[in-house]
């Protein structure tokens, strides 16, 4: 490996996104027939390196290699025809078009359509990969998810693909289709194909790399060797030191507490399976989950937004429950704050006074009329209570920062009415003062009797803020854990692919 | 952050950010000096007698964009307001010559009318369809319904007790004028005093949020595409009072001018944002430049041509807008 030169580098590349510095002088190489494993938790980096090397976003400062040349790209397509492919999380073909269509389907295209030397070239690529008993003809549409993982591999190489960086390609594969997944990069590391993983489940990326690299806030924060390194090193080289002071310590819930919300066999086909779980008052509960495990369907199912589970009993209060609609949900005494502040969660046009009140605005007035005086009043004191920075009620909600934004969509659930208060992110995109005190109100207000239901994939937030603590992933809830997890044990726990049922 | 305009906070201040009085009072500035324009350029423009006669036409199109409005800030939208003018008109002339009561027959055409505005909301929400689609293809079912029931002839309409609510005048001022103002003052309180309008702008602001927080999304807009279509039904009320007959195809040439203005007056095709007022003065501007073209004896051909052109211009001054926003 130290022979040959690396294939790819990336040298001591800097990115910061107005104020925020997301990457810090992060490096990293890639040779000829070697796959790399790039690690790290939610903003360690790893997107915004991957969206440089794609020419998707712009660096700051630092340099990008390719054998041995330095390169400057100002569009995707440049980086494109040097080889570099990225390939996203979620799978991109056209699912109307024919394997052949999609296979040889290149900026480089031009005049007519050849038919019959594009299915010879498809034919070819997937040959090649081993999956040549692939009809060129048969739509993509009819394809099972993995093929259609393959078919978008072959593209990349059809185009003549020397670096390929694949982001969480099994993320929505079972353990079979992801051992399919991983023939085939064998096969292309044989090639000679550079390739760059992208994945959280470890198992799989201490099976399939040659060579591990770990970010944490926007640096390098280890390189591993596989064959020799321990699987709780590179989880301690992701986490880093604890945050330990975002979080007060409390007392523990006691054991007397009631149950408010609690849900048995909890299903939603392909995104929820079998979810039980009980949450009491004055407890926070946790979900920790990463992007795709379901985290972000189940406090949105359990609401109602989801409309009606395929299954599941489900009591609020001593009462049989039934998800429907928000409407229904919040009537029966649940809040929901959204993770997308700006796509489904304030009226930007709207003022801070509005946008607090809107959850139970017929609260405040008449039948018919609103009262803007009492209206402003309510707002005066959670805008106080909260700390919410803004020049007054009548501000409009979007000149507010996101944290002060998230605070109106927490305070607008701030209604006796509201038992049960369901969270999904909620200090994504938040500065850290901002974080502190949500998660101390969220705090108060359980030990004040709310039931809170977190869920995240922000590992030490759930393992801080929680009383107790589950890990969810493929929609199971596949761990649970008292006040005291750390967020190591739920990084083990998630981390770990375990075979599907 | 965006660099197409050189100074945005003066843009911001200028075209709306907080609110669309800005607009309003840009609007009313235009307005004003298209008043002294065209009284400078014709002797016959500011008198009694021209602008009691703009008044009426206005107060046509006002109808009609009234609760057109509300609707687009909810974030609907209406094309087929007009052809319902025109079957209003039509059913009442009909019901009458059938020997039905005049003011029964006016409340069985706002019925028909409210029936239309279920369909339109029905079908833009519950089944999702596109509102442009959607009140197209009502707009073309309404004109065909309204042609058929004529066979495509005008109907004479001159009933005792009917006619003044297009003809007379109160105070000098003609009844259409004062029958819109009202609308337009109902609609405003609807809009900024109750719960119902909150949820309108709510709604249209952004629809996804909206639902999360439990409020009856599809409901609002329901109400509002019946609301559009009984404003709809009022101004063909009055059109057939004031010609004195029912003409199938009376308002339909007006429906540009209805959108033009909705949009002109600052109300922001994506929703969430705009004012009936806003509406108004540019309905007030819209009217008063057609009169003034006439009196200067532009032919109702170029006339046509300065609609599209206003047209492109309020959209393009939307779009502006939310640029800058």
């Amino acid at each position: 490996m130290t022979a040959t030169s690396p294939r790819l580098e990336m040298l001591d590349i800097h990115k910061s996104f107005g104020p925020v510095q997301v990457l810090n002088g992060v490096s990293m190489s890639v040779s000829k027939g070697e796959i790399i494993a790039l690690l790290g938790s939610n903003g360690a980096g790893k997107s915004t390196l991957m969206k440089i090397l794609t020419a998707n976003y712009s660096k700051n400062a630092g340099t990008i290699r390719v054998n041995n040349e330095t390169v400057e790209f100002a569009t995707p397509r440049d980086a494109a025809r040097v080889g570099i492919r990225f390939l996203p999380q979620e799978i991109s073909v056209f699912p109307e078009l024919s394997i052949a269509e999609n296979i040889c389907m290149s900026a480089e295209s031009k005049g007519l359509v050849q038919w019959s030397d594009m299915a010879q070239r498809a034919h070819t690529v997937l040959e090649e990969l081993g999956f040549g008993h692939l009809d060129p003809q048969t739509l993509v549409h009819d394809l099972p998810v993995a093929e259609r993982r393959i078919i978008e591999i072959a593209r990349a190489l059809e185009g003549q693909a020397d670096v390929l960086v694949m982001d969480e390609p099994t993320a929505s594969l079972s353990e079979t289709e992801s051992e399919q997944i991983f023939t085939l990069l064998r096969r292309l590391k044989k090639r000679g194909t550079s390739i760059v993983y992208i994945s959280h489940y470890l198992n799989e990326v201490f099976e399939i790399s040659d060579r591990i690299i770990v970010l944490r806030d926007g640096t390098n924060a280890g390189e591993f060797d596989p064959k020799s390194a321990a699987v709780s090193d590179v989880v301690n080289a992701m986490l880093g030191k604890v945050a330990g002071a975002m979080f007060e310590e409390r007392p523990p819930l006691p054991a007397s507490a009631p149950v408010v919300f609690s849900c048995k066999n909890l299903n939603l086909p392909d995104q929820i399976e079998n979810v039980s779980l009980e949450l009491r008052t004055g407890e926070i509960l946790g979900v920790f989950g990463l992007i795709g495990s379901g985290v972000e369907v189940l406090g949105r199912l359990i609401f109602g937004a989801q409309g009606r589970p395929a299954s599941g009993e489900l009591m609020l209060n001593g009462d049989v429950y039934t998800p429907i609609s928000p409407l229904k949900g919040k009537q029966a005494g649940i809040g929901f704050v959204t993770a997308e502040r700006k796509t489904d969660g304030i009226m930007a046009d709207m003022s801070v006074r509005e946008n607090l009140v809107a959850a139970f605005q017929s609260d405040f007035g008449g039948r018919v009329m609103t009262s803007p005086p009492r209206e402003t009043a309510h707002s005066l004191e959670w805008i106080e209570n909260l700390g919410i920075k803004t020049a007054g009620p009548e501000q409009a909600i979007r000149l507010l920062s996101g944290g002060n934004q998230q605070k109106v969509c927490v305070a607008r659930w701030l209604n006796p009415k509201v038992k049960m208060l369901i969270l999904e992110e909620p200090t994504r995109g938040v500065d850290v003062g901002a974080r502190k005190d949500i998660y101390r109100q969220l705090v108060a207000f359980a030990r004040e009797g709310l039931a809170v239901l977190v869920l995240s994939s922000d590992v030490e937030e759930i393992a801080g803020l929680s009383d107790r603590s589950m890990v969810i992933d493929r929609g199971r809830i596949i761990a649970e854990f008292g006040s005291a997890a750390t967020p190591g044990d739920l990084m083990a726990a998630s981390t770990h692919k375990n075979p599907t049922a | 952050m965006s660099n197409t305009t050189q100074n945005p906070s003066v843009m911001k201040r200028l075209f709306g950010g907080s609110g669309v009085g800005t607009t309003v009072l840009i609007l009313l500035v235009f307005y004003v000096l298209l008043l002294v324009t065209f009284s400078l350029l014709s002797p016959f423009f500011m008198t009694v007698r021209n602008m009691t006669s703009i008044s009426s036409n206005i107060a046509l199109i006002g109808l009609m964009a009234a609760a057109g409005t509300p609707l687009i800030i909810a974030g609907g939208l209406d094309l087929s307001v007009a052809a319902v003018a025109g079957l209003t008109g039509v059913i009442i002339a009909l019901l009458h010559a059938a020997g039905i009561p005049i003011w029964i027959a006016v409340l069985a055409a706002i019925g028909i009318a409210v029936v239309v505005g279920i369909v339109n909301g029905v079908l833009a929400t519950y089944l999702r369809l596109n509102p442009l689609i959607v009140t197209l293809a009502t707009m073309s079912i309404v004109t065909g319904v309204s042609l058929i029931l004529t066979g495509g002839l005008s109907k004479p309409l001159i009933v005792d007790g009917f006619n003044w609510i297009g003809q007379d005048r109160i105070l000098g001022i003609p009844v259409p004028a004062i029958l819109m103002l009202a609308v337009y003052i109902g609609l405003w309180l609807l809009m900024q005093k109750t719960h119902f309008g909150r949820y309108a702008f709510a709604v249209g602001g952004n629809p996804d949020a909206s639902r999360l927080i439990g409020l009856p999304v599809d409901r609002t807009q329901i109400a509002l595409y019946v609301m559009s279509a009984v404003s709809g039904a009022i101004a063909g009320t009055v059109l057939s009072a004031m010609l004195g007959a029912a003409a199938p195809n009376a308002a339909g040439p007006h429906l540009l001018t209805v959108i033009a203005a909705i949009i002109l007056g600052g109300t922001s095709l994506q929703g969430g944002r705009g004012s009936v007022w806003g509406t108004l003065v540019a309905v007030l501007i819209l009217g008063t430049l057609n009169n003034g073209l006439t009196l200067m004896n532009v032919t109702s051909f170029w006339q046509e041509v300065t609609r599209g052109v206003v047209l492109i211009l309020a959209v393009g001054f939307d779009g502006l807008r939310q640029r800058v926003a």
